[in-house]
């Protein structure tokens, strides 16, 4: 990796995701924080979640990320992915509470392995992704920067590259696997159908809403639908601006509001993260507070 | 080292990473992923949905026939209150290739505590596009697989494979 040894980002992108020079407000801090704890909420949730339903699963049928290297079935006995969730937890809050600079990255190592023992049963999710790529920038950003004020700036910068070019792969992805076709109208038929076998098999029955009526009954709604989610998707990559990342995310949000009433597909963790982290909640928290600057500790 | 440098090569170091899991993992490498759902549109799609029957179910002729999802036996297994995912129902049970007893097992293992009392009938539904204005999507359900405390039957008139 030398040649790492002379790489520079463009300015245009390095000054719109790294504020490095800005002075660190209370309002920043607390932001930061309130960020930090929403993700440390999830990785609490996941880690008991995951960690009894692991306890029911005996077979391995898509191993996934390391699982293709090791055999995860002992995770499945003898309580050992409660004893995972609870080393999770433990490195998540020492983490968060600056005990030491490596907590957030054996909060992940431990929930990766959480992950592919509990995602082994032919499904993919994609709803804990960013909550797992939020922990792997904390945990880059701590590692390399240690706990001072840098640590949020990388961290935050981190989080909306990898974001927004997440979304936008999303897109790329439907482009290439289906072509402009894909926001023809009949495919959200499809899915929505799809959906209504998954809805009936998960709560017994199904009945669609408004929302998924009108998209049944007109093609042309259905089309416009779709064709609004890709957009969003292909142009998410402006999360990088701050001229732009309100408004990208504002469309993001949008999107998975429209998936959640269309496909019943609700994608909580993205919702949430994104909304505490992509606006300036720092400018409005400091609003409220007598004293802003927090002085600078590089 | 100043922070400019060293933010790029954490930044490009990082996605170098990101790019080569993803481009030999199948595009996935958790929490890396291109997040590829969704993206081949209007195939058609394998789901799955469980039924409680009764006993005199297992020696109807009936059992083992392909219905609409009016027509579905027994009542609707819901499985949320069972604490099952429905989405990895839906998996096993649309991408196992060839059953083994480990596997049968682990499908066993997911309602293990109510087959006991019940017979569960597993079907796979299968949904494609049609050229039908009326009814674009056409959804059928098979009988697949039937569990009772002590019997696993599979579909005779499927062709699945055994080890």
């Amino acid at each position: 990796m030398a040649f790492l040894q002379n790489v520079r980002l463009p300015q245009w992108l390095y000054s719109n995701l790294f504020d490095y020079e800005a002075e660190e407000t209370k309002g920043d801090f607390y932001a930061f924080k309130f960020f930090e704890l929403v993700v440390l909420v999830y990785v609490i949730q996941f880690a008991w979640d995951w960690g009894f339903y692991i306890q029911k699963i005996s077979d391995v049928v898509l191993p996934l990320g390391m699982a293709n290297y090791i055999d995860v079935s002992f995770m499945f006995h003898h309580n050992i992915s409660l004893v995972n969730a609870a080393i999770m937890v433990v490195a998540g809050l020492v983490g968060f509470f600056r005990l030491n600079k490596y907590g957030y990255a054996v909060c992940l190592v431990s929930f990766h392995l959480h992950y592919i023992s509990r995602y082994c049963l032919g499904e993919i999710s994609h709803g804990s992704n960013l909550v797992g790529m939020a922990v792997l920038l904390l945990a880059l950003a701590q590692w390399s920067f240690g706990n001072t004020k840098n640590m949020r700036v990388f961290a935050l910068g981190m989080t909306y590259f990898y974001f927004g070019f997440g979304y936008t792969s999303a897109g790329i992805c439907k482009l290439i696997a289906t072509g402009y076709t894909w926001v023809d109208g009949s495919n959200l038929w499809m899915w929505i159908y799809e959906r209504s076998v998954d809805v009936t098999s998960k709560q017994g029955f199904f009945e669609p809403n408004l929302l998924q009526e009108w998209a049944l009954s007109s093609h042309l709604f259905a089309t416009l639908t779709l064709l609004f989610g890709i957009l969003a998707e292909l142009t998410a990559f402006l999360i990088w601006f701050k001229k732009t990342r309100t408004f990208s995310v504002l469309i993001l949000l949008g999107m998975h509001i429209g998936i959640s009433i269309s496909m019943n597909i609700m994608f909580m963790e993205n919702i949430i993260i994104m909304f505490s982290v992509m606006y300036p909640w720092g400018r409005i928290i400091d609003r409220f507070l007598p004293s802003q600057a927090m002085g600078t500790h590089k | 080292m100043d922070l400019k440098k060293k933010t790029s090569q954490l930044l490009i170091g990082s996605f170098l990473v990101y790019a080569l899991l993803v481009a030999t993992h199948l595009g996935e490498f958790w929490p890396f992923s291109v997040y590829p759902m969704f993206s081949q549109a209007g195939r058609p799609w394998n789901r799955s949905l469980v039924r409680d029957v009764d006993a005199n179910m297992i020696s109807s002729d009936d059992l083992w026939k392909e219905v609409k999802l009016g027509d579905l036996p027994g009542e609707p297994v819901p499985m949320v209150p069972l604490g099952i995912s429905q989405n990895d129902m839906a998996n096993m049970v649309s991408k196992t290739k060839v059953w083994d007893s480990d596997r049968v097992l682990g499908l066993r293992k997911l309602f293990d505590k109510y087959l006991d009392e019940k017979i569960f009938l597993v079907f796979k539904a299968h949904g494609e596009k049609v050229d039908n204005e009326e009814e674009p999507v056409s959804v059928k359900f098979t009988p697949f697989i039937l569990l009772s405390a002590d019997t696993t039957i599979f579909n005779p008139n499927l062709d699945i494979q055994f080890k």
